[in-house]
């Protein structure tokens, strides 16, 4: 079958070669539109529903907001979890989906369950909507507004932000949102003075009344006059702070009072939950630009950037867009870091093929399959949707080196074949012959290669997301690279290549001086192992020692961190701060980082603004750190000195948990929400306070199980509340309604928009409340008065408690329950045998009352699924591995002779990581992974040859000396060149290049140990290992 | 020949090496959780040097004694003093035929304010003030029938007004005769001080409140009547031993407490609250005077102290 297809292609040559071009074309093609990323995004698939509710406290929220929503949402097709947070005045409901559920299905069907929420959530308590169509990745641009003539307010500035940036950028394709942040948004103030209520004998309903009916315009249809029609309108807008102070309250003996004598009428600043300040001087007006899903990056930042420009023109003079983070620097980096890598292992493969084959045109033929190899995964990446970034192009650098190994194998054999053909031999037959011999065990060690990636597609979660692309385009390039050393090599040699140089008869064939030189040492070595084989057996003990020595001392860690080039410094702050307590305390650190040399300016986002793709609580602020050029910094090195420095001179700061953390990594993890330890108990109930005490005694019990470490129970509450109990029996003696003193409350303290004042198309709230004397302490809103129906007043004091108390700063819920979390790490044992004790403990204890419920996760409860699914695709690999081995040697004895090779080659691995002082994480492993495949591909490429001089009739001994040093150049040829080619890698110092690092270390360490069994070892224990029915 | 016994330790650490690899595949980040060690030598102190306290406006006071006052801040109005207020009525019904005074007009007692020709006896009369003072009223037009029961002109001595402040009922038992009270009317008028002079011993039906007054002299009539003012009365005036700002004042785990600066740094010491006055709170127990306590900035020490627990729900 393989043979004949191999024929078919040297047959239709021409077919062939305009085939291949055409592939290579729709390759580069599908390149151009591949979208462009960073890291592989990691974010879970998610759709995110938002409601904000001003002024509603977390119960409230919880109550009357996320209840609703969540039920909407349960039984949705493809979800997996529903997790929601019900904060101080916002509700937001993650519903999670599957992995590899289409984003915009997703969105659709909680968009039409959306509908149904709305129904159910009272009228006024918010209006829920969907997150943005974006991911973690999505903040690809952040600026503020510099305003170098100082005139402009906050509001001001503002108001530029919102009604113009705003504006103008939102229409940029590719462009899904961008939130506003500091400043304030200008609003309409009517703050009532509550004594001139009582003077004119108002209340307050009366004039929050008399505002929305003064401010309304409307159409009467139309009127026809002289054969025209003249559409009736009728303008009452009020437009501006003229139109409200005149607006009239009540008449008296014909006498009108103004809404100017009971209330100061100013613009102000709405209720914020956020700011941004600068250079710890003072605020700043800043938005964020969030990219839609699955758009390229690079694109939308470039058309955002050309935006920026246009829309700086039109900005007044002395205000402009500073883009203070930018993820085009991130993308750029990272993608040149691979490309970079990519170009240059190219580069030394094409030197290494050209000092090996000892000819350009072999070296050339091979050459091609590398742009061939590349392109085809291009086109592959193009139809699966993968976008080219760090890992997915990192795994094609990781290939390169493999990707010419079936090719140098072919050509190789055709070179020798051609070599020892005679003059009279058909060229054809010859090629078809050489190609033949080899065609099955490239197609098998091609194979093995892609299969030993399997196991990587089956990772999940983060590690999945960030390591199936450079799985899934290795084997992509390897697929392309099969295919051309298979059915294009044939075709190239035999258009390129060179019959031997005739009349050399019966001289033994020339082999590249190179090559020649390298046997001189080889021969002997490789005979001494082979006549005595015991000491190969010492050698490859030997080696093993010292790998089974050194892995102990490995450390270890999930992956390393990717750099992204931005430092964030986080502040985590009390729950229960204050706006003002936190932007203090943040212009403090400013301050303190401003006075690091090496940083120039510091940026930092308190809370949220515009509800969004971020919905920071208020005691969270993030400093971005912008740092002088590294030529100017103390130290030399990367972001990692940095940041030691960034830690050491900033210091404990009281009151304040300080993190350093990225941008993309910062916002991932709060999409995530997961939990960081190895173990996390989870306690559903209905009561909060039954909760709080269940999950405190429950730690309490974890902490006596031997081996407990860092047990920590959730802070769920910590946020103050004024509670504020409406007394019935006293309101009962006045007749007044419970909803009459709330509604009072509500709008004397926390304000009610009574309409809007529009400003041609801007439109700006008209909020009505008391004057902040009235209304900013205990003492004053126990004196809100309010009105009965026989028209006394009564302070509300008098009809209701008020007390001070910690209420929840946020409820969290897991599927339709409130739960709290207790997490914990497991030291100095097995973690499952420490959670069956714990569990067994709490069953015991019985502190669980009836409807409790505790659930036991965490990231042991990850490592175990994943272990599980290991342990079945791993051996399921191997076995097909094993399967195939046999099936192209048909000997069990030679597939076990190749499966040794394992084991030595990681020895290498080991200790490379060891000697460049780096652990053993993700990235090490796919690098073991791939070490698998390419010493088994050297295995059989050295195997294969001796069964076949074996079967030529050499004798054992000559056949293993000879067919070593024959199979010298193969063998060193793909062992180098998959090592050069992952070179640049290990000495790139790049965006990104952390997480490659180890990868090529491994591969690179074990290619040495590797070869050197394949090369000595191998053939010493050919012998053992041999068919021995042949002889 | 055993070939067999030769692959057997190869195969084996191999197997190991696999399940190891495979094992870190699915390492946790659990280098992530190291740092969080050490939380259990600070109990409860914190420890800051004068360069941080002047950094985060931390401001440490003595704590001593100190006069306190609690106040109520009452709605009220001016009203013209009932003492010194006239009703001039026409003495017989007749027609108005001369008026010789204006609202406003300042009279003095005995001022002819009218002159009206009696129905009966058709013959005309004066009608005079009684007092001296202001007219604030006027009901009588040149040519009008009037008779006695039309009041014709309030005459009022405005040199003294009353401030009648409206006292909800909760307030009713603290409000007593004598004690001092600060009005204001805002609108440009003086800030004045004065004394009850008489609390109202009923509760009115309809408002559900009562009154209290302070006579107030008004010598340049300043004081309107009908001018709506505050009134903050003095209801209680007391010396304590140890007061406190209430910005010292921290909630912690449901108590009240106040940091104290001690040898070793600040520590929160739960403390009893007495009666509290506008901005300072008396202490009854828990401090002591000449102890150094943190006036301004216990936030942020009390937020040091919970530090650890911030991280809940936002680890990273």
């Amino acid at each position: 079958m393989l043979e004949r297809l191999i024929d078919f292609s040297l047959k239709n040559r021409l077919l062939m070669i305009v085939g291949a071009v055409l592939l290579m074309a729709a390759g580069l093609f599908s390149y151009r539109q591949l979208p462009v990323d960073a890291f592989p995004d990691v974010s879970p698939n998610l759709v995110q529903v938002f409601t904000l509710t001003e002024g509603l406290a977390p119960e409230e929220i919880e109550k009357y907001v996320t209840y609703p929503v969540e039920g909407a949402m349960t039984g949705l097709p493809g979800v997996e979890t529903i997790r929601s947070v019900s904060n101080f005045g916002l509700s937001v409901v993650n519903v999670y989906f599957e992995d590899g559920t289409d984003i915009y299905f997703a969105r659709q069907i909680v968009g039409e369950r959306l509908q149904e929420a709305r129904d159910r959530i009272p009228e006024g308590f918010g209006d829920p909507e969907m997150g943005p169509i974006s991911t973690g990745m999505g903040q690809v641009l952040f600026y503020y507004l510099d305003d170098t003539t100082g005139k402009y307010s906050l509001e001001e500035l503002r108001s530029i932000q919102d009604w113009l940036i705003k504006f103008h950028l939102q229409t940029v394709p590719g462009v899904t949102e961008v939130l506003g942040i500091g400043g304030y948004e200008k609003q309409y103030h009517v703050e009532i003075r509550p004594d001139q209520l009582l003077r004119f004998d108002l209340t307050l309903e009366e004039v929050i009344e008399r505002v929305r009916a003064n401010n309304l315009n409307v159409g009467a249809q139309f009127i026809e006059k002289n054969s025209e029609e003249f559409i009736v309108r009728s303008v009452g807008l009020a437009t501006g702070m003229e139109d409200l102070r005149s607006i009239v309250i009540k008449t008296r003996d014909g006498t009108p009072v103004f809404l100017d004598d009971v209330a100061h009428i100013g613009i102000g600043g709405a209720v914020r939950r956020g700011l941004q300040t600068r250079n710890g001087t003072g605020e700043v007006v800043a938005g964020q630009v969030i990219k839609l899903f699955g758009t390229n990056s690079s694109t939308v930042i470039g058309r955002i950037e050309e935006k920026l420009v246009e829309i700086n023109k039109i900005l007044p003079e002395g205000v402009r867009i500073v883009p203070y983070y930018q993820q085009k620097s991130l993308v750029q980096a990272a993608v040149s870091t691979v490309v970079d890598a990519l170009l240059q292992g190219v580069l030394l493969v094409a030197l290494v093929l050209l000092i090996f084959m000892g000819g350009l045109r072999p070296s050339i033929v091979v050459s091609l399959s590398l742009p061939f190899s590349v392109l085809f995964a291009f086109l592959l990446m193009g139809r699966f949707g993968l976008s080219a970034n760090l890992m997915s192009l990192g795994g094609l650098a990781v290939a390169i080196g493999m990707m010419v190994d079936g090719t140098i194998v072919m050509v190789e054999n055709v070179d020798r074949r051609l070599r020892l053909a005679g003059p009279g031999d058909s060229r054809l037959k010859v090629i078809s012959r050489a190609c033949r011999e080899v065609g099955r065990p490239i197609l098998f060690a091609i194979t093995i290669i892609i299969l030993v990636f399997v196991p990587l597609f089956t990772l999940q979660g983060v590690e999945g997301k960030t390591f199936r692309p450079l799985a899934y385009t290795v084997a992509m390039a390897m697929f392309g690279s099969l295919i051309f050393a298979l059915f294009l090599a044939p075709v190239l040699t035999s258009l390129f290549m060179r019959t031997g140089k005739s009349g050399a008869g019966g001289t033994a064939p020339q082999e590249p001086r190179m090559v020649r030189w390298l046997q001189v040492p080889y021969r002997p070595m490789v005979g001494f192992f082979v006549r005595r084989r015991w000491a190969a057996v010492v050698l490859s003990v030997v080696l093993l020692g010292v790998g089974a020595l050194i892995f102990p001392r490995l450390g270890s860690e999930f992956s390393p961190q990717l750099r992204e080039g931005t430092i964030v410094v986080r502040l985590t702050m009390a729950p229960s701060i204050s706006l003002t307590e936190i932007k203090k305390t943040t212009l403090t650190v400013e301050r303190r980082l401003l006075a690091i040399p090496e940083i120039r300016e510091v940026i930092s986002r308190i809370g949220r603004g515009e509800v969004g793709a971020h919905t920071d609580p208020i005691n969270s602020a993030e400093i971005f750190v912008i740092l002088h050029p590294k030529s100017e910094w103390r130290v030399a090195g990367g972001q990692e000195e940095i940041e030691e420095i960034i830690r050491e001179e900033l210091g404990n700061v009281p009151g304040v948990l300080v993190n350093l953390t990225q941008p993309i990594a910062m916002t991932v993890d709060e999409l995530l929400e997961g939990v960081r330890a190895e173990l996390a108990v989870k306690i559903f109930g209905d009561n909060l306070d039954v909760l709080k005490e269940v999950a405190a005694e429950t730690a309490a019990l974890i902490q006596e199980v031997p081996g407990a470490a860092d047990v920590q129970v959730d802070q769920v509450s910590g946020a103050p509340q004024l509670l504020i109990r409406v007394d019935r029996q006293a309101i009962a003696r006045y007749g007044v309604n419970v909803a009459d003193v709330q509604e009072v409350i509500r709008a004397a303290v926390g304000g009610v928009v009574a309409g809007q004042i529009y400003e041609d198309i801007r439109r700006f709230d008209i909020l009505v409340r008391y004057v902040p004397e009235a209304r900013d302490s205990v003492e004053s809103i126990r004196n809100v008065l309010i009105a009965t129906p026989d028209g006394a007043r009564v302070p509300l004091d008098d009809l209701a408690s008020i007390e001070e108390i910690i209420g929840p700063r946020q409820i969290t819920r897991e599927n339709n329950q409130r739960f709290i979390s207790i997490q914990c790490n497991v030291v100095g044992r097995d973690i499952g045998s420490f959670v069956a004790e714990a569990q067994e403990l709490i069953d015991d204890s019985s502190i669980l009352p009836a409807g409790y419920l505790a659930t036991w996760g965490g990231q042991f409860r990850l490592q175990q699924e994943a272990n599980k699914r290991l342990a079945v695709v791993v051996p399921l690999i191997l076995l097909f591995i094993f399967l195939l081995l046999f099936g192209n040697f048909n000997s069990l004895r030679n597939s076990v002779l190749i499966l040794m090779n394992i084991p030595l080659a990681l020895v290498g691995g080991v200790v490379a990581l060891w000697l460049t002082g780096q652990n053993l994480s993700v990235p090490a492993s796919v690098g073991f992974i791939a070490l698998f495949g390419i010493a088994l591909e050297n295995g059989m490429v050295l195997v294969t040859y001796l069964n076949q001089l074996l079967r030529e009739g050499v004798p054992i001994a000559e056949a293993s000396i000879q067919g070593a040093c024959q199979r010298i150049r193969p063998v060193l040829m793909t062992a180098i060149t998959t090592a050069l080619g992952l070179l640049p890698l290990l000495f790139s110092s790049g965006t990104g290049s952390e997480v490659q690092r180890p990868l090529a270390t491994v591969v690179i360490g074990g290619l040495v140990t590797s070869t050197i069994l394949t090369l000595l070892v191998l053939p010493a224990f050919y012998k053992w290992f041999t068919v021995k029915e042949e002889r | 020949m055993k070939p067999s016994l030769l692959s057997i330790p190869a195969a084996f650490r191999y197997w190991i090496y696999l399940t190891a690899v495979l094992v870190t595949l699915q390492a946790p980040a659990l280098l992530a959780q190291e740092h969080e060690d050490d939380h259990d030598d600070h109990e409860d102190v914190v420890k800051l040097s004068a360069a941080e306290l002047e950094e985060f406006g931390i401001v440490v006071t003595e704590a001593g004694p100190a006069t306190m006052v609690r106040v109520l801040d009452l709605p009220g109005e001016i009203q013209a003093n009932d003492n010194h207020l006239a009703h001039i009525v026409p003495r017989f019904a007749g027609i108005v035929i001369d008026v010789k005074a204006r609202v406003g007009d300042e009279v003095t007692a005995g001022q002819v304010l009218a002159i009206i020709e009696s129905d009966g006896s058709l013959s005309s009369y004066e009608m005079k003030t009684l007092i001296s003072g202001t007219i604030i009223d006027k009901h009588i037009t040149l040519g009008e029938a009037v008779s006695r029961e039309n009041g014709a002109f309030i005459v009022a001595d405005l040199s003294t007004v009353w401030v009648d402040i409206t006292v909800y009922q909760r307030d009713i038992p603290s409000v007593a005769i004598g004690q001092k009270v600060f009005v204001s009317g805002g609108q440009g008028l003086p800030e004045v001080t004065g004394k009850i002079s008489y609390v109202s011993p009923v509760v009115e039906e309809e408002t559900r409140t009562s009154l209290a007054r302070v006579e107030l002299p008004n010598p340049d009539g300043a004081w309107r009547p009908g001018t709506f003012i505050t009134a903050k009365i003095i209801v209680e005036n007391f010396a304590v031993t140890v007061a406190i700002p209430r910005t010292a004042l921290q909630m912690m785990d449901g108590k009240d407490v106040v940091f104290v600066e001690t040898g070793e740094g600040f520590i929160p010491r739960e403390v009893k609250l007495g009666r509290s006055g506008k901005d300072r709170v008396e202490i009854v127990s828990g401090l002591s005077p000449g102890e150094k306590y943190v006036s301004v900035g216990g936030f942020t020490l009390k937020a040091e102290l919970a530090k650890e627990s911030f991280g809940g729900g936002h680890n990273h």
